[in-house]
């Protein structure tokens, strides 16, 4: 019995740090991704070119929804790939977050849009519903249903691990 | 002259003074108060939604207070934040499968603790 509770004094921590070499290694963790499935919010918000308004029917099918602001720094070093991938053929549509209307078209020209239509979210009211908390953010949509949600810069290694799976499991685009 | 200017301050003061949230009775400014207590802001490490002024979280008390104002009860308030937030938007999270081990693991730990000195004492 002794021994035993000796043991244990060398037992426990073995069992801990052994969990903590397991956790903290593993490098499959993205922790801005989320796998949480649900319909996609109803909005009516307008159109950042033209101003027309654009319902939740507007936008059918498979797309890529991209939250960006032109104060957001990391959507800059973000923007090529976005390009690339809407080059690509898949569709991409943007959600201008808490952006003035004048900035964003400012920073578009800059750039470059990628986006295939941009909503123009001014008070954020979509993006609270959607569980944004900052730019950028991505949503996977699957005909009306959110299958992924990535916060933070998407590029290559994170397309390919986070929604790659996803859109090969439900055969998208 | 001087005492004009302070009573003006004092005026000033007053009359700029207002509710951010509005709210029919207190009863629901009280259940508002204690919502933003319980429900963590979603870009801070810790801290709740009263405690911070991030643009997320006066949109979320906005929200919540709109939610309130339509007569939504405290659970879909909380289930509204957590379904978008994470499990771990709220403080005191709910009891289900995935959170057993959070509230039942510290009654385990002490019946560890007794078990270990009521043996130590054999």
């Amino acid at each position: 019995m002794n021994i035993l509770l000796k043991l244990i004094v060398l037992i426990v921590p073995a069992i801990f740090i052994f969990l903590f070499f397991i956790i903290l290694t593993n490098e499959d963790v993205y922790p801005g991704a989320d796998y949480d499935q649900f319909e996609l919010p109803d909005f009516e918000l307008k159109d950042l070119d033209d101003s027309k308004r654009i319902s939740i029917d507007f936008i059918e099918g498979d797309y890529v929804l991209n939250v960006w602001a032109s104060w957001c720094i990391t959507c800059i070093v973000e923007h090529p790939y976005l390009m690339n991938l809407s080059k690509t053929g898949v569709p991409v549509i943007g959600l201008n977050y808490k952006d003035e209307k004048q900035d964003a078209i400012v920073w578009l020209k800059k750039y470059g849009n990628p986006y295939q239509t941009i909503l123009h979210d001014y008070k954020g009211n979509l993006a609270l519903d959607l569980g944004v908390t900052g730019a950028p953010e991505t949503f996977l949509i699957n005909n009306g249903e959110i299958v992924a949600h990535y916060q933070g810069e998407v590029n290559d290694r994170i397309w390919n691990d986070v929604f790659m799976p996803i859109i090969k499991d439900r055969k998208m685009f | 002259m001087r005492y004009l200017f302070i009573f003006l301050a004092f005026l000033s003061i007053n009359s700029s003074s207002d509710n951010l949230y509005y709210f029919e009775d207190e009863n629901d400014e009280t259940r508002f108060n204690n919502l933003i207590k319980d429900i963590r802001c979603p870009k801070c490490t810790s801290g709740s939604l009263s405690s911070s002024n991030a643009p997320i979280s006066e949109d979320l008390k906005i929200k919540i207070a709109e939610m309130i104002n339509e007569n939504k009860t405290d659970q879909e308030i909380k289930d509204y934040v957590s379904s978008r937030f994470g499990q771990d938007s709220l403080y005191e999270p709910d009891l289900n499968k995935n959170t057993y081990i959070l509230w039942y693991s510290p009654f385990v730990f002490l019946l560890l603790a007794l078990l270990f000195f009521f043996f130590r004492r054999q």
